[in-house]
């Protein structure tokens, strides 16, 4: 069974990841030989208990419209980005410390079974952002490096997995550049079968020192490059922090959410759900804050580019992370094609506002507008009880939604009334 | 390391001629203003977020020089350099005071021994990272990433002191993520104050 495994991974990478050999770091370098490391052993994550209740407690405070339902899916700590396997069986989640989950629903009675770290003989570095191709490979956005992991659905039972470089590390930005603000970086395939790679700027606003530097290597905006790591071009220019971004299933257009600038008062400038309609386009920082409001950094100087405003205004300091297009039938037809997206919650904001997921619909024009889904993280003493961070749909139109705070992945389902 | 510890002492005396400026803190007042602090740092200084250190139970001297280093621009931190712009040195020494007044305690994982602790390390940090000077800090149940980030920070000049520059100028990538690795696998609980 493993050998005809191994065979089909190695014919698959003929086809897709030649020319990713470069040289590998220690563990890498023997997984790309298909080698054990010797090492590990697995952390495995308590599924009931205590924990878990006190979370299923919270989500009895959960509004939504009529007809759907919340659960708890899984415990998965400090959780973030989510990568649904085309298999269906795994879904992998990425943490802003040093671990990826893999969370199995092995009875596929919704609920995950099973959470254990993946691929633990690797270091990790901010592994926020796994993504897959339709193909079944795994791509994790790392702080400076971008990894493929062929067939991982197959792979993660063992703590070795095949994996491979796209972007090496040291190569996504320059080390000098590397930080802990802004580094959750998120991937997505597009319809272009080229890899789609947001990188925040690590600034409140972006100085002016910068900018030439972080317009060339892409960071403050969004990169593509093929999925072998050749190709690499800056997609889109003047972003702050984007932490979510997805294709539109019908124009294949991409939307992207984007954090906007703090400390200019609890009311502006507003967050950002944008949409790009050609390579190459500029989404106003540093010289917008967010929206039309400019910053005091940048004010009464003349804008040097043609600036592209948000599709969709949101609320202030409410921090739109993760977003997907919903693609699936179980819910009432007019979410088809609408986005369904996280708020993290404001930080500083006097009163709170945010941790829920919104739902952003689009009509034929490309209007978009976008209105609360699921809310009640936040209590009444303005203590959050829940953080959401990305959402993601399941193969039967259900979706899921992670929330880092809680350290847990929700499912939200469709019953009717 | 002699080196590094009397370059160490060097910086109490450094740090205690800062702290006679400072005002006195008063804990309850620093409460109050916690609310700011709370979403990530927590209101007993157990942070919420990966990125943010836990600060409770940390030296108020400590904490005084980054929040005034924030302020001032000396140390840039895309939040906190906004955070830290409206304080005054009233409202840092409250802070301060009620961070430190809460109780740090940090438990070795099993199996590890306080003598294989880092040894560039445990003069300023301890072996557990419960600090052992007024102007350090404490490193017990950080993140691997953002004591990694800190490290390189002070390697490449984005942030700067005393002693942590010129110790983490020799230091590798690799060597770097041991000494996270280390105390991040350090068991922090912070007991609230009385």
């Amino acid at each position: 069974m493993k050998k005809i495994l191994l065979a089909t991974v190695s014919l698959l990478m003929g086809a897709g990841i030649a020319g990713a050999q470069a040289p590998v770091p220690d563990n890498l370098e023997k997984l790309s030989n298909f080698q054990s490391t010797g090492t590990t052993e697995f952390t495995f994550i308590d599924q009931s208990g205590d924990y878990a209740d006190g979370i299923k407690k919270n989500l009895e405070r959960i509004k939504m419209p009529d007809g759907f339902k919340i659960g708890l899916y899984a415990v998965v700590p400090d959780a973030r980005h989510m990568a649904v396997g085309p298999q269906g069986i795994v879904t992998f989640v990425g943490t802003r410390k040093d671990k990826v989950w893999s969370v199995t629903d092995r009875n596929k009675d919704r609920v995950a079974d099973e959470v254990k770290d993946f691929a633990p003989s690797l270091k990790f570095s901010i592994p926020n952002g796994p993504c897959f191709s339709k193909d079944g490979f795994l791509y994790i956005a790392e702080q400076n490096r971008v990894l493929v992991y062929p067939a991982a659905e197959f792979f993660y039972e063992s703590p070795d997995v095949a994996a491979f470089n796209v972007v090496k590390q040291g190569e996504l930005i320059p080390p000098s550049e590397e930080s802990y603000n802004h580094t959750a970086r998120v991937c997505k395939i597009g319809p272009d079968g080229k890899i789609y790679i947001s990188l925040g700027q690590p600034f409140n606003v972006a100085p002016a020192d910068k900018l030439e530097l972080y317009k060339e290597v892409g960071i403050g905006g969004m990169i593509r490059l093929n999925t072998d790591g050749t190709g690499r071009e800056v997609y889109t220019y003047g972003i702050r922090n984007s932490v979510g971004h997805d294709f539109h299933p019908v124009t294949g257009e991409l939307w992207f959410t984007d954090n906007q600038v703090d400390g200019m008062g609890d009311d502006i400038p507003p967050g950002e759900i944008n949409r790009q309609t050609a390579a190459g386009q500029h989404f106003g920082h540093p010289w917008y804050g967010g929206g039309d409001t400019r910053t005091n950094e940048y004010a009464g100087e003349e804008v040097p580019v043609d600036v592209v405003m948000p599709a969709s205004a949101t609320v202030a300091h409410a921090a739109d992370l993760g977003m997907e297009f919903y693609e699936g039938n179980m819910f009432p037809s007019k979410y088809k094609n609408a986005i369904f997206s996280a708020q993290h919650g404001s930080w500083n904001r006097t009163t709170p506002v945010g941790a829920r997921v919104m739902v952003t619909f689009i009509d034929d024009e490309g209007n978009a507008t976008t209105e609360p889904f699921a809310e009640g993280w936040i209590d009444e003493n303005g203590e959050y009880l829940g953080r959401p961070v990305d959402v993601a749909e399941l193969r039967d139109g259900s979706i899921l939604v992670s929330d880092d705070l809680a350290g847990a992945i929700y499912r939200i389902w469709y019953e009717g009334n | 390391m002699l080196r590094a510890f009397v370059i160490a002492l060097g910086g109490i005396f450094l740090a205690q001629g800062a702290l006679a400026e400072q005002p006195a803190g008063d804990a309850a007042e620093g409460k109050k203003r916690a609310g700011m602090c709370r979403t990530c740092h927590g209101l007993d200084g157990f942070a919420r977020i990966p990125i943010a250190p836990h600060i409770g139970g940390e030296p108020a001297p400590y904490i005084e020089h980054q929040l005034t280093a924030f302020r001032d621009g000396t140390r840039t931190h895309e939040m906190m350099s906004v955070v830290a712009k409206g304080l005054d040195d009233q409202a840092i020494a409250d802070l301060a005071a009620w961070y430190a007044s809460q109780t740090a305690h940090a438990t070795l994982p099993a199996g590890a021994a306080a003598d294989s602790a880092p040894e560039d390390c445990v003069a300023c940090h301890g072996a557990l990272g419960l600090s052992e000077l007024e102007d350090a800090p404490n490193l017990a149940g950080e993140t691997v990433m953002y004591l990694d980030t800190q490290l390189k920070a002070f390697r490449t000049g984005k942030r700067t002191h005393d002693i942590m520059s010129e110790v983490a100028a020799g230091l590798s990538d690799e060597q770097i993520r041991t000494l996270a690795e280390w105390y991040s696998s350090i068991e922090l609980k912070i007991e609230p104050a009385k």
